[in-house]
This record gives C-alpha cells, sequence and structure tokens, in this order.
C-alpha cells in the first residue's frame, strides 16, 4: 500500500513559507488545544493522587506517601506543591538515603522561589537532619524573613522555635540563646507564648531571662501552675531566691502535688534561713548561721571522712587526703569562732564562712552532691563566688 | 572520504524497502523566479529548517503525550508491584503492535536511526510518511505498555519523515530533499530529548556520518526551533533533577575510568546480544513474528512482576532516584543486568522503540553500582552515587551508541554541570576504545549491515587512513632551473644530470617545467640568447601542499610531468615534487579500508 499526496502548493518561494507558516499556526494551535486538555486531565489526576499522598502522611505510611506523591508528579510535573509534600515525605520517612532526593527537590523549588519560606523551612529541617548547624541556621533564618502565604508572624516565630530548639539539641546554647532573645522581642502577649520562650531560655541556661518570661506569662494569667513552677524554678536557679521563695510558695499551693517545687522551696527555706550574708539581719542571728554553718561543715567533713574512710585524726603531714586539709583549716578557724562577737572583727564573718565554703565545695567534689543545710550552704556559696565574680 | 552506500546480497531478504521517488524530484526553476536574488535555494533551505524544526516539535509532544495517555490508561498511574497488569498489558500490547508492524508498517521495526541514515544515503531522502504515522501510533504503544524502549529514535525517525514528506512536497533539488531527513531528525531527537547540542551532534556522528558544513546551520536550525516548541508545551524541566555533583580529587580519575572499563564491557555484551539474537528472530518463520514482541513484552512484563516494575518503558523516574541514591549498588546492578536482558528482547523482537533510553537506563544503575561499590572499597572517594550516575550514561552512551562526541555533550547538557567534563571525557573515553576493541561494528552499523545495507560511518571515517600528498612526495631535484637565466646557461646546467624534465623557478613567483628535448630545440632555433622565461609559455605550473590530500595531486599528475611541491608559508620554498609515478606507487602500496 502506497500513501500519495497530491501537490497542492504553488511553486513560488514567498507563497510557500506564507503556507507553511498558516500550516505551523493551525499545527500549533491544534497541539495547543490537545496539550490544554491533556494538562488538565493529568493536573485533576495529579490532585486525587495528591489528596492520597496527604492521606498517607497523615498515617504515617510513608512509602506510600511517596509513591502517590511521585505518582501526581508525573501527572504534573512543575507543581511546587507536589515537590514540597514528596520532599517532605522523602524526608520524614527516617531513611537517610531519601535525603539526598527531597534536598535536590527541595533545591529545585528554591532556585525557583528563593524567597518561598515554606522551601526554606523544608531545606532547613533537612540541613538539620544531617546535622549542619550553618546550613540549617542559613535556612532556617530565610524561612523567618522569606515570605509565608499566611500567618507570617506566628510561622516566622515557630520556625525561629524549631531553630532554638535544633541548636539546643546539638549542643550550641548560645547561639540557641542570641535566637531567644530575638524571639522574646516577637512574642504575642499570649501565655502559651511566653511559657515557650520561657522554657527554651531555661534549656539555654539564660535563667534571667526565662523568670523574665514567666513572669510575664504571670502578669497575662496570673494563675498559671506550669509559670509559677517555672518562675520558681528559674530564680532558684540564678540565684533569686527570696522571687524563688515566693513563687515555688504560690505553685505549691496552685499545685501541692508538684514534688519538684516542693522539694526545691524547702531547700529554698534552707538557703533563705541559712544565709549569714542576707541584708536586714542582725548581728546576733548573722553570728548564728555562721555558727550553725561552721558546725555543720564539720559534720559534713566528718561524713565524707568515714564515706572515704579517711581518719582525720591523723596528722595532715601523714595523710595526703585533702579531708584532712580542710579539718585542719576548720580546727584553726575554731577558736576565732569566739570572736565574733566583737566589733572590731569585721573580716572574721567572711573568713569563717569561707572555711565553710571549702569544705562544703570539696566535699561535693569527693563524696558528690549534698543534701539539705549542705546543699544550702553549697549554693549560697556559688552564689557569693558568682557575685564576687 | 566516505565509502559510497552498497547494498549487500543480504539486502534481498530485508523487509520491503520504500522506492526512491526519484521520477518527483525536479530541479526547481520557477520556485525561486518570483523573488529571485532574495530567496535563494540556500537560504529557503535554512527557513525551511526551521519549519521542519516546528512541526517535528509539535509531532513529538503528541508523541510524548500519547506515550504518556497510553501508560495511564494500560498501567494506571501508581506504580504496580505483583500485578497482573505487569505482563498481561505488555504482552498483549505487543500482539497488536506485531498486527500493525506485519500488515501497516512494514519499515518502522526497531529504532529508526539506521532506517533514517538509509534514507539519506540509498533513497535520496525519501521516508514514506505512513513510517511516521506507523512509528508514532506503534512505538507510543510499545512504549507506553511498558516495552523496555525509548521515546528518543522514533522521534528521530518521525521527525525526519515530516522532513522528507515536506522536501518532496516542496519540489526543491534532490541534495536538499536527501539533507531533509538528517535535518528532521534533528528535531526530533531535540524535542524528545530537549537537548539540542547532543541532537545535533548525534545526528552528524550517526546519521550523516561525517562533518558537513553545508548541513550544519539547517541541522541546528531545526534542533533549536524544536527545542522551543516542546519547551513551550511541556516545559523546559529537565529529564533528571540534578543532584550536587563534585569531582575534587583527581586520584578519582582512576574511579572513573574503572567506571568506563566495565561500562564498555556491558556495551560490547549489550551490542553483542542485540547482534547475535535479531538475525536468529528474523530467521524465524513468519508467523513467529506475530508472537514476537507480546512474548518479549511478557518477559518485560515477568521481570517487573518479580519486583522490578523499574525496567518498564523509558525508566526517566527510576534514572531519577538512582541519581539520588535511592538504591543500594546490588539493586543498581540487577536492574542494569535486567535492563539489558529485557531492553535486548524488546528490540530485537521487533517492537518499534528507541535504544537512547535504556542506553541511558543500564549506564545510570551500572554507574551507580559501580560508584557506590568503589566506595566500600576507598572511603576517600568524594563522588557522590548522583554524579557516578550521570557519568555511568555517558559511559554507556560512548560504548554501546559508539557517539562519543555526543556522549560527553549528552551529559553536560542533561547535568548542565561542567564540573564533571573531565570524569565524564575519561570513562567515556575508556568505554570507547573497550568496545571498539571487542566489538569492532558499531551497533547502528552492525543492524544496518544485518538488514543487508552497507552505510558510511563516522567512526569508519576516523578509522580511515588517509593518504597525502607528502606520503608521495619525492625529494627536492638536484637541478633547478632559473626562468631568467639565459637558455644556453640553462643547458649547460643540464648537461652532467639525467633527468628529462627540469623544474624551472619563475620570477617573481611560481614555478614551471621544462624538458631537455625542449631546451635543446630553444638552442637550435637560436633562441639561446634568450631568457628561458622569454621562451617558455606563459602558464605557471600548479604546486601542492604536503598536507593535502594525495586525491588532490590526481588532478595535475596526469597534465604536468612534475607537480612542484611547496611551503605554505613560501611558496617560492620547494619541499619537494609529486610525478605520476609517485603518487600511484603511493596508492599502490597502501591497502585501502573496505566498509564491508
Amino acid at each position: 500500500m502506497s500513501w500519495t499526496f497530491p501537490k497542492l502548493v504553488p511553486r513560488s518561494a514567498p507563497l510557500i513559507l506564507v503556507i507553511l507558516t498558516l500550516a505551523a499556526a493551525l499545527a500549533f494551535a491544534g497541539v495547543s488545544h490537545l496539550v490544554s486538555r491533556f494538562t488538565a486531565n493529568q493536573q485533576a489526576l495529579g490532585r486525587k493522587l495528591y489528596a492520597l499522598g496527604l492521606a498517607d502522611v497523615g498515617a504515617a505510611r510513608y512509602d506510600d506517601a511517596i509513591a502517590a506523591f511521585r505518582a501526581a508528579l508525573t501527572c504534573d510535573a512543575t507543581n511546587s506543591q507536589y515537590q514540597l509534600s514528596l520532599s517532605r515525605a522523602l524526608r520524614d520517612s527516617n531513611d537517610p538515603r531519601r535525603l539526598d532526593e527531597a534536598e535536590s527537590y527541595l533545591l529545585a523549588l528554591w532556585q525557583r522561589a528563593p524567597q518561598d519560606a515554606a522551601v526554606n523551612l523544608a531545606l532547613a529541617r533537612v540541613k538539620a537532619r544531617r546535622g549542619s548547624i550553618e546550613d540549617a541556621t542559613l535556612y532556617y533564618h530565610n524561612a523567618m524573613y522569606g515570605v509565608w502565604n499566611s500567618d507570617a508572624d506566628a510561622n516566622r516565630n515557630k520556625a525561629r522555635i524549631e531553630l532554638v530548639q535544633f541548636l539546643l539539641k546539638r549542643g550550641a546554647p548560645h547561639k540557641a540563646e542570641s535566637e531567644l532573645m530575638a524571639l522574646a522581642t516577637s512574642l504575642p502577649p499570649e501565655p502559651a507564648a511566653h511559657l515557650e520562650a520561657a522554657q527554651l531560655f531555661d534549656q539555654a541556661q539564660d535563667y534571667a531571662n526565662a523568670l523574665a518570661q514567666y513572669e510575664e506569662v504571670l502578669r497575662l494569667d496570673p494563675a498559671n501552675s506550669s509559670a509559677l513552677a517555672g518562675a520558681g524554678q528559674a530564680a532558684y536557679r540564678s540565684g533569686n531566691y527570696a522571687t524563688a521563695q515566693r513563687c515555688l510558695e504560690a505553685a505549691v499551693s496552685a499545685n501541692p502535688q508538684d514534688a519538684d517545687s516542693r522539694q526545691l522551696l524547702a531547700t529554698t527555706d534552707l538557703i533563705l534561713g541559712a544565709n549569714p550574708f542576707q541584708s536586714y539581719i542582725s548581728d546576733a542571728e548573722r553570728n548564728r548561721r555562721i555558727t550553725t554553718a561552721f558546725d555543720q561543715a564539720e559534720k559534713r567533713l566528718a561524713e565524707c571522712a568515714q564515706q572515704k574512710g579517711v581518719d582525720l585524726k591523723i596528722p595532715r603531714t601523714i595523710t595526703a587526703s585533702p579531708l584532712s586539709s580542710l579539718q585542719a583549716r576548720w580546727m584553726a578557724a575554731k577558736p576565732d569562732l569566739g570572736r565574733l562577737h566583737s566589733p572590731g572583727e569585721t573580716d572574721l564573718p567572711d573568713s569563717t564562712m569561707d572555711v565553710v565554703f571549702q569544705i562544703e565545695k570539696k566535699t561535693r567534689d569527693i563524696c558528690g552532691p549534698p543534701q539539705g543545710l549542705d546543699l544550702a550552704l553549697y549554693l549560697i556559696s556559688q552564689k557569693r563566688e558568682a557575685a564576687s565574680q | 572520504m566516505s565509502s559510497p552506500p552498497r547494498i549487500s546480497p543480504a539486502a534481498k531478504n530485508s523487509p520491503p524497502l520504500p522506492e526512491p521517488p526519484i521520477a518527483r524530484i525536479h530541479i526547481p526553476r520557477r520556485l525561486f523566479s518570483t523573488l529571485e536574488g532574495v530567496f535563494n535555494e540556500e537560504l529557503f533551505f535554512l527557513i525551511l529548517s526551521v519549519f521542519i524544526g516546528i512541526f517535528s516539535g509539535l509531532a513529538v509532544v503528541c508523541f510524548r503525550l500519547a506515550i504518556d495517555w497510553t501508560h495511564l490508561a494500560l498501567l494506571g498511574p501508581l506504580p504496580q508491584t505483583h500485578s497482573w497488569r505487569l505482563f498481561a498489558v505488555p504482552s498483549l500490547a505487543g500482539l497488536v503492535v506485531a498486527a500493525l508492524v506485519l500488515h501497516l508498517f512494514p519499515a518502522i521495526r526497531g529504532s529508526g536511526v539506521n532506517q533514517t541514515k538509509a534514507a539519506l544515503y540509498i533513497f535520496n531522502g525519501f521516508i514514506p510518511f505512513r513510517t511516521a504515522v506507523g512509528k508514532f501510533i506503534c512505538a507510543a504503544l510499545a512504549i507506553g505498555s511498558g516495552q523496555s524502549l525509548g521515546p528518543e529514535d522514533p522521534s528521530l525517525q518521525i521527525g525526519a519523515g515530516i522532513a522528507s514528506a515536506l522536501g518532496r512536497q516542496l519540489e526543491i533539488s534532490r541534495e536538499k530533499v536527501r539533507l531533509m531527513a538528517p535535518v528532521g531528525a534533528a528535531a526530533g531527537l531535540a524535542a524528545a530529548f530537549n537537548a539540542p547540542i547532543s541532537a545535533v551532534l548525534f545526528v552528524i556522528e550517526e546519521v550523516i556520518g561525517r562533518w558537513s558544513a553545508g548541513i550544519l546551520g539547517s541541522v541546528v536550525l531545526s534542533a533549536v526551533s524544536s527545542v522551543v516548541i516542546i519547551r513551550w508545551f511541556l516545559g523546559s524541566e529537565p529529564l533528571f533533577r540534578i543532584p550536587v555533583t563534585t569531582f575534587k580529587n583527581p586520584t578519582e580519575l582512576l574511579a572513573y575510568a574503572v567506571l568506563g572499563i566495565v561500562g564498555g564491557l556491558a556495551s560490547v555484551a549489550f551490542a553483542k546480544s542485540i547482534g547475535y539474537l535479531r538475525p536468529r528472530l528474523k530467521a524465524l518463520p513468519r508467523w513467529t513474528q506475530y508472537f514476537q514482541p507480546a512474548l518479549a513484552g511478557l518477559l518485560v512484563g515477568l521481570i517487573a512482576f518479580l519486583g522490578a516494575p523499574q525496567i518498564m518503558g523509558a525508566g526517566y523516574d527510576s534514572m531519577d532516584q538512582a541519581m539520588h541514591g535511592q538504591y543500594t549498588w546490588k539493586v543498581l546492578a540487577i536492574l542494569a543486568l535486567l535492563k539489558i536482558v529485557a531492553s535486548t528482547f524488546s528490540f530485537v523482537s521487533g517492537t518499534p522503540g528507541g535504544m537512547f533510553a535504556p542506553t541511558l537506563f543500564i549506564g545510570a544503575m551500572l554507574g551507580g553500582a559501580v560508584g557506590d561499590l568503589e566506595r566500600i572499597f576507598f572511603p576517600q572517594l568524594t563522588g557522590s552515587t548522583g554524579t557516578y550516575v550521570l557519568v555511568g550514561m555517558g559511559v554507556l552512551f560512548a560504548g554501546f551508541l559508539r557517539a562519543p562526541m555526543t556522549s560527553v555533550f549528552m551529559v553536560l547538557e542533561v547535568s548542565g554541570n561542567y564540573e564533571i567534563i573531565v570524569p565524564v571525557i575519561v570513562a567515556n573515553t575508556f568505554s570507547y576504545l573497550v568496545s571498539r576493541g571487542l566489538q569492532s561494528i558499531p551497533i547502528f552499523d552492525l543492524l544496518t549491515r544485518q538488514d543487508g545495507l552497507i552505510l558510511p560511518s563516522l567512526e569508519e571515517n576516523r578509522e580511515e587512513a588517509i593518504l597525502r600528498v607528502e606520503d608521495a612526495m619525492l625529494s627536492v631535484p638536484t637541478t633547478i632551473l632559473n626562468a631568467e637565466d639565459y637558455v644556453d646557461a640553462n643547458a649547460r646546467r643540464i648537461q652532467d644530470s639525467t633527468d628529462s624534465t627540469f623544474l624551472v623557478r619563475m620570477h617573481p613567483s611560481g614555478w614551471s617545467t621544462v624538458s631537455r628535448d625542449q631546451l635543446q630545440r630553444f638552442f637550435q632555433e637560436g633562441k639561446g640568447e634568450l631568457t628561458l622565461a622569454s621562451v617558455l609559455p606563459p602558464q605557471s605550473l600548479p604546486s601542492l601542499y604536503p598536507d593535502l590530500p594525495l586525491d588532490a595531486a590526481l588532478r595535475y599528475v596526469n597534465v604536468y610531468p612534475l607537480v612542484p611541491v611547496v611551503n605554505r608559508a613560501d611558496s617560492r620554498h620547494l619541499e619537494g615534487v609529486v610525478s605520476r609515478d609517485s603518487v600511484f606507487t603511493k596508492y599502490g602500496s597502501t591497502p585501502t579500508v573496505a566498509g564491508g
């Protein structure tokens, strides 16, 4: 069978070109129509597959979700939403081999829209999964300053909180702290937001700012028991024992089941009752506290020596134990106690308490964390040390 | 110089070939008469190339939609695992394709590259339009149903078919009609691959088989315009999402060289499988040809059913995933092996479809497997899996299709990354050398020879020993006469010489010859007191350069007894001479490279 076509074209070059142009335009229009119909069908199918994929993601069936998103992308290869969802599913599937593909999709999207905050956030999460602090920080920042389709402020704060959590997890508390400072300035007046920031400050060991955030929560919601407990703990850890006592009392009162707060409150009470350097106490009270601390130090020393099998009666020139040295210092300071009441002995309280603090610190190192009054004395020594620095 | 196309006796057993429409081609006169001087044939042909690109691009857009639509309709949108459809669909589609090929479109079997080349060299550029239509329908059905073949070579043939039909309708010169097919082929391939440079190079390397400045402009124009069309309709998304590719340490070239060697061996295995099985299946009784594509489809389907659906169709999605490290090296190696088996059977069964995509697939999987395996033994290697996958694609392209330049540019064009050019060149060179060493005839040449046709190829040209003038050049004669000297002085100079003809240096430049008898006669005629220049004929002797092909000397050695060979920088500086004897002696002592 042979297919032949009649020769319809004229033999004039310009006319041929005109006819070819018309034919090309006609063919172009025909193919356009065909492609648009095909594309519409494909897009409809893509939407169905995408919905299927989202359902799979919701049920944590990541393999099925990935297959569905891939199929959706074959129907609509340039759809950014499908690519973003596929890359998220690849990333969340907990298969490290899939991170490359996820990153590749995201980088392609990023090149198309570098300002897109969602893409930057997804890329930041991929980088965070890889453990790259610098890259992750870069993309988190891009996400914070990028364009969000809705609820920009809340999303920015969420991105920053996520970055802080990542930095804390990766052991970079100072970087996390600087992010938190920025976060604190942009929080909405909502107790939950400030509470979360306070807890993050806590994790970053910035107790002063944590306390400020807890106080902001309490300003907005005075009965917030989490904030009361948190504020008490933050104040306790920052050495602000008076505030800690106030907040912890309120926390225990609001939630009597809160054993942590109760325990901290007990320690705080001890600290406030044992601190000879506290303002607004009489000389007699200060001397009583010094004497009590001095006696407690001796007990602690004896207990520790017994625990470690050190005989404190053997002269320190024979034994090399540091406990014996401490015992010698304590013995040397003891005769001076009687002079505490003398008005000219202004340095005596300090030097006596210095012996106490040395004993508490050293026994902590040798025999483990102290309890009760020893713990209180140790914390007082820490606060004194911090204040002198 | 290309060998002339020949038809061997084996052609008697090949499928019916289209008759060249010699009678329909005329030297156009009226076509360019209207606006003579504006529309000469060269300009018209260039403009026509743009239209060829547009029409081919539109056809390829439809072809791609047809494949996608067939795939969705027959196999569904989601990847199937352990479904009966996987083997039922390609088998049943194979039956339909076989019936169409045997009854309606007999010239559409296989890839289409060699048919296009045959059209250029044997059939004056004639490709029946029916072939283009049949290729469109059957290849879309075959590839869409999952046969392990690709859409690029059919696109090439569809483009060539459209161009050929257009050329015949317009009644341009026979030479231009002949060139229409490769111009259309470039457009079709460029649209299918979304890569104009690779398409142009491939058409030059594999279809035209020689570098020809005359057609390059048209091929480029058609390729570019078809790519514009495909990007307009289907977007400019690349075939693959290229991951970060790196090449940091030059010592890693050794790893890529190993990949090249492995790829070369795989190419040879792939090519030899096809070369061995294809003539044997063709030689089976005709009734078996109804079932061959179906059986190939069944095999492909069974492989997919048993757990490797990636080998179905062109497999670009799987290549993309391999590039992003989704498979272990063992899976990659198994996929490469299974693809060789599946594509071999799909192709030798006569199912219309291309070898480009399977070649890239095998190369990608092999590259990934070799790269991952190398990194197990040498963890210091920094190349990512994606880098090895990309390089692997080029390796198989260079080794199997034996198109080394296209292979390099294809990888660069697909990846858009010039950082990996050195690994690509190194690996491709090794692959090409291994493949050429173990399989002397490139796959497309092998296929055309199996069909009884012997066509020229660029590789054949590369291998051909070119004789140059310097190879036949004799040393500078001891006696050279001066045209400004008197005749009797020159006569005295030749007394001691035994030569019969002498070179004469003319002034201010040029050369001439004079024989002993001529000089004797001038002397006897009483012209001894005249200068030689005044008595010699005025025309100057042609001269040659040492680097010219020896063929150039043939024009002169029969007319002049001695032809001077001069320096290109100084035409008065004589390098030597050639004579008829020296030229013919050289041709006689050099074995010619036969095409078959």
